[in-house]
C-alpha cells in the first residue's frame, strides 16, 4: 500500500465544506469519505505480480565504461496498468535512471532499458524489483518488490592498455633487429640479410658473405615459445590503498599488461592467484589472453589474511614442469616476504627465472621530507626506518636471484613490461 | 527509457472507445466533485435550526450545557428569561426581586461587563468568570485547578448549610471570611459585594455534573433566591473593538476543524513522502586499507614513547646512506660512520665537527621533541649541500 500526492491535496479540499459548516463532525466525515474512496482505489489497482518480468543476459564490462540492463515486460490480462518500476541494483552497479513508468494494456509488452556504470570491480548484482501499481483515481497504488535475477561483471580496467603500441614496437623492433645486441644463450638463429649501415659489425657472417657480391649479416629473432607465469597475490597487503586504488588492482593492470605483451611475443602465459589458497587458475593458449584473464581476474578481492606461499609455490608446480618466467606480483613488506615468501624462494630461483613486481607507494618517499612539526619529524623517522627494511629485504631477495620491480601505481605496468623485454632482448628467459 | 513493443488496439476500436475513454480519464476528477459536492450539501442540510452549542447555555441539552437546570427553575415557578444580546439584557425587566445569571463570562466586553453591573438586579451571579472579570470586583484572577474530593459548604451563608458540591476542575478565588465552598483555603463561590457573586464551580449547572452530590440543591439555592431569573449569555459580537476581549471570539469558527483537517493532510503527506520506493539495497564493503596508514601509526607510537634515541637513529642512518649512495661510496660507508663522516667533509669542504655531529651523534642524542626537530632539519640540509657541492 502506498498514497500519492493526491490523497493529502483531497483532504485540504475538505476546507470548503467545513467552512460552510464549521464542525469536528463535517471535517471527520470528510476525513472518512476520502479514506473510504482511496481504500477503494487501491482495491482496484491492479497486482504488481501480474507484470512478467524478464532480464536480459548477464553482460561484461570493463570498469568505468558503461553498460545497460534491460527488463522484458509482459502483461498477459487485467485492468489498465498504470504506474512506477524500480529495478534495483547495488550502489556500486551504478545504475542511476533505473525508475521507469509503466503505462500498459492488456496484451502489452514493454521494455525498461537501465543504464549502468559500475565503479567496482567484480560481479554487482541486481537486488530487485519493485513495482508500484497505482489504482483507477491516482489515490493508492499497490507495491511489491520481488526478486529478478541479474548480474553484470565489472572487469579490470586496463588502463595500462596504452603503452602497449609502444612496447609491441619495442617488441617488432627486437624482432627484426640484425642482432640481438648481446648474442646470448637463447637467442635464435633467424635469417640473412645484406649489410646495411647501422648494423653491428660483429654480426657480419663473413662466411656468407665471401659466398656473396655483398656484405651479409645475420639475423636474429627473439626466443620464442617460453612460459610466463604471473602469480598474484591477494592476501592483506594486497587490500592496501595507494592513492585510494588497491594494490590488487594495480597489480592487475600491470599483469594484464605483461600477459598481452608476453603472448604477442609468442610465450605462452600462465595465470595463478591466491592468498591462503589458490583462488584463480589459468593456462591462456592463442593470442587473446586479455579477455579470459581479465574475467578470471574480476572477481578477485583482497582478503584479510597473511599468503601461504608454498600452498602458491605448490600451485605453479602443477602448471608445468618447464622453465618460466614467475612474476610475482606481491607488495615489497618486509616482514610478510621474510616470514611468508624467503622461505620457498630458493627452490623457485633453481627452476625459474623470478621477477617481483611491487607497488610503491609515493606517500612514503613524502613522508621521509616533510620535517615541519615534531608528529612529522617521529612520522620522517618511521618512514625512514621501513625504507631501510625494505631496502635490506630487496637486498636480500636480489641476492637470491630475484629481480625487484619497485615502482608507483602508474609506472608499475610499463617497468615490468620493459624488464620483460630487456630479459627477453638479452636472452633470458 | 521505455518502449512499447505492440499496441493491440487498432484504428477503428479506438474511435469506438473515445467517449468511455473521456469518462475514463476524467473520472478521478468526476468522482472527487461529485464527493465535494455531496458532502457539501450534507454539511448545508444538517445545519438546520440555530443550536445553542454553547458550554452552560440554558437551551443546550448536551453533556456540557444547562438546559436541565433552566428547565428545573422554570418548573419551581421561577420565571426564566434567556437574553443573548446587550440590546435584549437592556429591554428585559430586571428588578430588586431579580437574579442575573452570567454563563459565557468569557465574551464580556468592558461595555457589556457595565451593563450587567448597572442593573438594578438583587443579585448577579457571573459563572466561571475569565482573565479580566475577576478583578473588576477587587478579586485576584483566580486560579483554576483540579478539585479531588466533594467539598462542604463551611460558610455563614444559611442557603448552603450542609450542602457539598463535587465537580472536577473549579476555579478559586483567595477568600475574606465571606466565601463559600473553600478549596484549599479559597473559595469557589465568593460573593464581592453589591449582590455579585462569583461562581467558580461552575460546572454545578451543567447537565452532565447536576446530579452529583449535592449540585442541585446548589445551583437551585444560588440561582431561585429571586422569583425571576434573567440568563444572559453574552454575545461576543456586541463588543466593539475598543473593548477588553480574548482573541477567541474573533476568530472564524471553521479554524478549528480546519487546523484538524490541516493536521490530517499532514499526516496523509508524511505517508505519501514516507513510502519507499522498494527496500534499501546493501553493498557488500571492500576491505579499505590506506598502505601508508602502517607507517603513519609507527611514528605516532615512537612519539607516544617519546623514543628520540631511536628516531634520532633511524633519521641519521638513512642520512648516511642517502649522503653514501650520492657520493658513491658504496657498502663501505654503511658499516663505518666516522669514516664516511670524514670522507663527505672532504669531498663537500664542510666543517668536520658539524658532518662528524649530525650523522655520527655525540653523547646520549636529543633530550626533547625541540632538538630532535633540529636534528632532522639539519640532516635534510646536510644532505642538499652533498648535492650541492
Amino acid at each position: 500500500m502506498a498514497l500519492t500526492g493526491r490523497v493529502p491535496l483531497l483532504l485540504l479540499l475538505g476546507i470548503v465544506p467545513v467552512v460552510l459548516s464549521p464542525s469536528l463532525a463535517t471535517m471527520w466525515l470528510w476525513v472518512l469519505v476520502v479514506i473510504v474512496t482511496t481504500g477503494l482505489d487501491w482495491w482496484l489497482a491492479p497486482r504488481p505480480g501480474a507484470l512478467e518480468l524478464v532480464r536480459s543476459a548477464g553482460v561484461k564490462v570493463r570498469l568505468g565504461e558503461p553498460a545497460a540492463t534491460t527488463l522484458s515486460a509482459s502483461y498477459p490480462t487485467g485492468r489498465r496498468f498504470r504506474g512506477i518500476l524500480r529495478d534495483a541494483w547495488q550502489p556500486t552497479a551504478g545504475a542511476r535512471d533505473n525508475r521507469h513508468r509503466i503505462a500498459m494494456v492488456a496484451g502489452d509488452r514493454a521494455r525498461f532499458s537501465t543504464p549502468l556504470e559500475p565503479v567496482r570491480r567484480g560481479d554487482l548484482m541486481a537486488v530487485g524489483v519493485t513495482v508500484r501499481s497505482v489504482g483507477p483515481l491516482g489515490l493508492a497504488a499497490r507495491q511489491r518488490t520481488r526478486e529478478v535475477t541479474g548480474s553484470i561483471r565489472a572487469l579490470p580496467p586496463f588502463g595500462s592498455r596504452k603503452h602497449l603500441p609502444s612496447r609491441l614496437a619495442r617488441l617488432r623492433e627486437l624482432d627484426g633487429r640484425s642482432a640481438v645486441r648481446v648474442r646470448g644463450q637463447g637467442t635464435e638463429f633467424d635469417s640473412l640479410r645484406e649489410y646495411v649501415r647501422g648494423d653491428d659489425v660483429r654480426s657480419i657472417d663473413w662466411r656468407a658473405s665471401a659466398r656473396n657480391r655483398s656484405v651479409v649479416v645475420r639475423t636474429w629473432q627473439p626466443e620464442r615459445d617460453r612460459r610466463v607465469v604471473l602469480v598474484l597475490d591477494t592476501s592483506r597487503t594486497s587490500a592496501g590503498r595507494v592513492a585510494d586504488v588497491p594494490r590488487l588492482d594495480s597489480a592487475m593492470d600491470a599483469a594484464l599488461l605483461l600477459a598481452a605483451l608476453a603472448s604477442r611475443a609468442g610465450d605462452r602465459v600462465d595465470f595463478l592467484a591466491g592468498d591462503r589458497r589458490v583462488r584463480s587458475r589459468l593456462r591462456l593458449t592463442g593470442t587473446d589472453v586479455v579477455g579470459p584473464l581479465q574475467d578470471a581476474m574480476s572477481g578477485l578481492t583482497p582478503i584479510i589474511a597473511e599468503a601461504d606461499w608454498s600452498v602458491l609455490a605448490g600451485a605453479l608446480a602443477g602448471l608445468g614442469r618447464q622453465r618460466a618466467l614467475v612474476v610475482l606480483l606481491t607488495p615489497l613488506e618486509p616482514s610478510a616476504i621474510e616470514e611468508g615468501l624467503l622461505p620457498v624462494l630458493p627452490t623457485l630461483v633453481r627452476h625459474h627465472r623470478v621477477v617481483l613486481a611491487s607497488v610503491k607507494d609515493p606517500a612514503l618517499e613524502e613522508m621521509t621530507s616533510a620535517r615541519e612539526t615534531v608528529d612529522e619529524v617521529y612520522g620522517a623517522a618511521a618512514a625512514e626506518q621501513v625504507l631501510a627494511q625494505r631496502r635490506r629485504t630487496a637486498g636480500v631477495l636480489r641476492a637470491l636471484g630475484v629481480d625487484i620491480v619497485d615502482a608507483d601505481a602508474e609506472r608499475l605496468p610499463p617497468a615490468l613490461a620493459d624488464h620483460y623485454l630487456s630479459l627477453k632482448a638479452r636472452g633470458l628467459l | 527509457m521505455t518502449t512499447t513493443l505492440d499496441q493491440t488496439p487498432a484504428a477503428p476500436t479506438a474511435s469506438v472507445l473515445a467517449p468511455v475513454g473521456w469518462f475514463r480519464r476524467h473520472r478521478a476528477v468526476l468522482l472527487i466533485g461529485t464527493a465535494l459536492v455531496a458532502a457539501t450539501a450534507a454539511a448545508l442540510v444538517g445545519r438546520g435550526a440555530p443550536e445553542y452549542s454553547g458550554a452552560l447555555d440554558p437551551s443546550n441539552s448536551h453533556a456540557g450545557g444547562a438546559r436541565a437546570v433552566a428547565r428545573v427553575l422554570g418548573h419551581q415557578g421561577i420565571e426564566v428569561d434567556v437574553v443573548r444580546s446587550a440590546a435584549a439584557l437592556g429591554r428585559a425587566r430586571i428588578d430588586r426581586d431579580t437574579t442575573v445569571v452570567v454563563t459565557s463570562t468569557w465574551a464580556l466586553g468592558t461595555r457589556t461587563a457595565d451593563r450587567v453591573a448597572s442593573t438594578d438586579a438583587g443579585e448577579v451571579v457571573l459563572v466561571d468568570p475569565e482573565i479580566g472579570v475577576p478583578t473588576l470586583f477587587g478579586q485576584d484572577e483566580g486560579a483554576r485547578a483540579r478539585v479531588a474530593s466533594p467539598v462542604s459548604a463551611r460558610c455563614s451563608d444559611p442557603r448552603f448549610d450542609g450542602l457539598t458540591l463535587r465537580v472536577d476542575q473549579a476555579t478559586s478565588y483567595s477568600t475574606g471570611s465571606s466565601g463559600c465552598f473553600p478549596v484549599g483555603g479559597r473559595a469557589t463561590v465568593q460573593p464581592v459585594g453589591n449582590g455579585f457573586v462569583l461562581l467558580g464551580a461552575g460546572d454545578i449547572l451543567a447537565n452532565d455534573q447536576i446530579l452529583r452530590s449535592d449540585n442541585a440543591a446548589v445551583a437551585l439555592r444560588l440561582l431561585g433566591q429571586h422569583d425571576r431569573l434573567v440568563w444572559y449569555v453574552p454575545d461576543p459580537d456586541d463588543n466593539t473593538v475598543g473593548d477588553g476581549l480574548g482573541i477567541g471570539p474573533l476568530l472564524p469558527r471553521w479554524l478549528h476543524p480546519g487546523l484538524w483537517l490541516a493536521g490530517v493532510a499532514v499526516l496523509a503527506l508524511v505517508l505519501w513522502r514516507g513510502r519507499r520506493l522498494g527496500p534499501l539495497v546493501r553493498e557488500p564493503l571492500p576491505v579499505v586499507v590506506t598502505a601508508i596508514e602502517a607507517t603513519r601509526s609507527r611514528g605516532r607510537l615512537y612519539r607516544k614513547a617519546n623514543d628520540r634515541a631511536h628516531a634520532a637513529e633511524s633519521l641519521r642512518r638513512a642520512a648516511r646512506s642517502r649522503i653514501a649512495h650520492q657520493l658513491r661510496l658504496g657498502r663501505r660507508a654503511d658499516a663505518d660512520p666516522e669514516t664516511l663522516a670524514r670522507d663527505v667533509a672532504d669531498a663537500g669542504g664542510l666543517d668536520l665537527d658539524r658532518v662528524h655531529r649530525l650523522l655520527v651523534g655525540q653523547g646520549p642524542g636529543p633530550q626533547t621533541d625541540k632538538e630532535l626537530t633540529h636534528l632532522a632539519n639539519d640532516l635534510a640540509e646536510l644532505i642538499r649541500e652533498v648535492r650541492r657541492s
